[in-house]
């Protein structure tokens, strides 16, 4: 059965203009550096998406900010009232990602192909790139796209979200980092044989194909897409390749990777808010085609100091994969919440302490994983901890874990060469220090040894309880 | 006179000067081709007078040197093969 969810992203921005969680800009705003501003500032202030109307130099398009940059906006996607907690649109993405899953549904005459490009006329400076930030290294024409690819000897296809500069009007450049699905496919099997890579570029697409193509999952994006829909994403083969794309994609950019050729590009303001990698060599795109829309809209991710959707999205699904791949390994947690604002490097484990050195064991798993090479804290808390309220684990860090014995580090984990603290030796090889903080009390610990939390829920009789909260409003108080 | 920009990866007073090298460098006209990038071989001076391109010089990760270079473009150098 089909969940409540939208097609394309007009109809989604439509619904956060209803709800208040999108503004509409008629004005003429400039692609050069205001249209970042706004959604930069709109980011900073937890604000509205942005749908820009009238770019200068480009008529005909448009372009939409901040999509998916607040969990407003995120339960607007699933269909879910903008109010939803946080636990309930999490709980909404577990049960729809451990359900029946659907292959795509392959179907002609896309809105996505209403315009073809090719040749000269394929030309990507025609298409209004923003300037993110005063001191990139260019115009980013991906910073809300997925770049869909297929691997070289195997049917695995991925949709991974990668950065992409424009760099003139046939070629863009970006980082494709070796440990990404992507990474394995370009590093390991095309470049070493010269075989260019086919790609194709999905610009502003449906909101939970962009969820997936950010989630780390077990599966095919397009597969895991249709499970987020509850029926078969709709896609479309390219005009150039046999890649298929979403059909309800606003921009499709169709090319190959060039074997052994790179491009400076960056730097770019990234996910943690600053700009840490400098202008190098990274993986050259040559563009053959463009397809979009009539009237297309374009999209940009303003990354930076939080919150911006790229930070939002990714603690999200990070978190809820790490969830479940917890809980398959047995290990009885309560549940798994990465908090966007430490631009998911920070994430936060509830458990039930069954036995010694529980905390150990989730940070080893986790920092083992797939995901690992995108975080370098976890924070274990135990089963009464709130892993959602932010004072709660502030408290738990600042008074459960001991500075000595309750902090691990291990100093050789797999990094991205983003990480801000990281050396430059660290960057270069993809290094990165993690650490667990075990919140939890020893177990070892005699009962009469162990602390008692001083909380109202904690050290009250129930029926005190229940008087103070049923007489609260007449003793004066609002809320 | 065209007006361009060029990135550096070493410390500006570290910049090689009047020597030919390949680099990146951005046209800055105004317009949809603004930022457009191309590789080209060069020679640049810290003189701002002294070639005929005016050039600004960004540091490896986006800071603006606040005077501007000079610079001659010798040719543009296309990196992309051809027939992909």
């Amino acid at each position: 059965m089909a969940y409540k969810y939208y097609k394309d992203n007009r109809a989604f921005i439509e619904a956060c203009v209803k709800t208040g969680d999108a503004v509409v800009i008629n004005e003429e705003v400039d692609w050069d550096l205001e249209m970042g501003a706004i959604v930069r500032r709109t980011c900073e202030k937890k604000g509205p998406a942005v749908l820009f109307k009238n770019i200068k130099d480009y008529p005909g398009f448009e372009c939409v900010g901040a999509p998916i940059a607040t969990y407003r906006r995120l339960a607007i996607a699933f269909g879910l009232d903008p109010d939803t907690p946080i636990p309930e649109i999490s709980k909404e993405y577990l049960r729809r990602t451990t359900g029946k899953s659907y292959p795509p549904k392959v179907i002609t005459n896309a809105p996505c192909q209403e315009v073809i490009l090719q040749g000269d006329d394929a030309n990507i400076l025609n298409l209004p790139a923003p300037m993110v930030h005063d001191g990139d290294g260019g115009r980013y024409i991906g910073t809300w796209q997925f770049v869909v690819a297929k691997d070289l000897d195997t049917p695995f296809i991925n949709w991974g979200m990668y950065r992409q500069m424009a760099f003139d009007e046939k070629t863009m450049a970006g980082p494709v980092l070796p440990f990404s699905d992507m990474g394995k496919m370009w590093h390991n099997k095309y470049q070493p044989k010269n075989i260019p890579m086919p790609f194709a570029v999905v610009v502003n697409p449906d909101p939970l194909s962009a969820i997936a193509s950010c989630a780390p999952a077990q599966i095919a994006e397009d597969e895991f897409t249709s499970q987020l829909m509850g029926e078969p994403v709709e896609i479309v083969k390219c005009v150039t390749c046999d890649l298929y794309v979403p059909a309800h994609a606003e921009i499709i950019i169709e090319g190959v990777l060039v074997p052994n050729v790179t491009i400076d590009e960056a730097p770019f303001g990234e996910y943690t808010g600053y700009r840490t990698s400098p202008r190098e060599p990274r993986t050259a795109y040559y563009v053959k085609a463009i397809t979009m829309r009539k009237q297309p809209i374009m999209a940009m991710s303003n990354m930076g100091v939080p919150t911006d959707e790229g930070q939002l999205l990714r603690s999200f699904s990070l978190g809820l994969e790490m969830d479940k791949m917890l809980r398959d390994q047995g290990i009885p947690i309560t549940g798994v919440h990465m908090l966007p604002e430490s631009t998911h490097h920070l994430t936060v484990v509830g458990v039930k302490p069954a036995y010694p050195n529980i905390a150990t064991q989730i940070g080893q798993l986790v920092f083992g994983s797939k995901l690992g090479p995108w975080f370098h804290m976890v924070v274990v808390v135990d089963e009464k901890t709130n892993i959602y309220d932010k004072d709660e684990l502030i408290h738990a860090l600042c008074t459960k874990c001991h500075p000595v014995n309750g902090i691990r580090v291990e100093p050789f984990g797999v990094g991205t060469p983003l990480n801000p603290f990281a050396t430059p030796a660290e960057r270069r090889l993809g290094v990165a220090g993690k650490v667990i903080f075990d919140c939890t009390f020893p177990l070892d610990w005699e009962a009469s040894d162990i602390p008692i939390k001083v909380s109202f829920d904690n050290v009250y009789p129930k029926d005190i309880q229940e008087k103070v909260l049923a007489k609260w409003k007449t003793y004066g108080f609002k809320e | 006179m065209a007006e361009w920009d060029t990135y550096i990866n070493v410390n500006f007073k570290d910049m090689p000067e009047e020597i030919e090298q390949v680099t990146v460098i951005r046209d800055l006209t105004p317009g949809k081709y603004k930022y457009r990038s191309t590789y080209a071989k060069i020679i640049v001076s810290k003189d701002p007078e002294k070639y005929p391109e005016k050039v600004w010089v960004r540091l490896g990760r986006g800071q603006l040197i606040p005077t501007p270079c000079s610079m001659k473009i010798l040719e543009f150098v296309n990196i992309i093969p051809k027939g992909l």
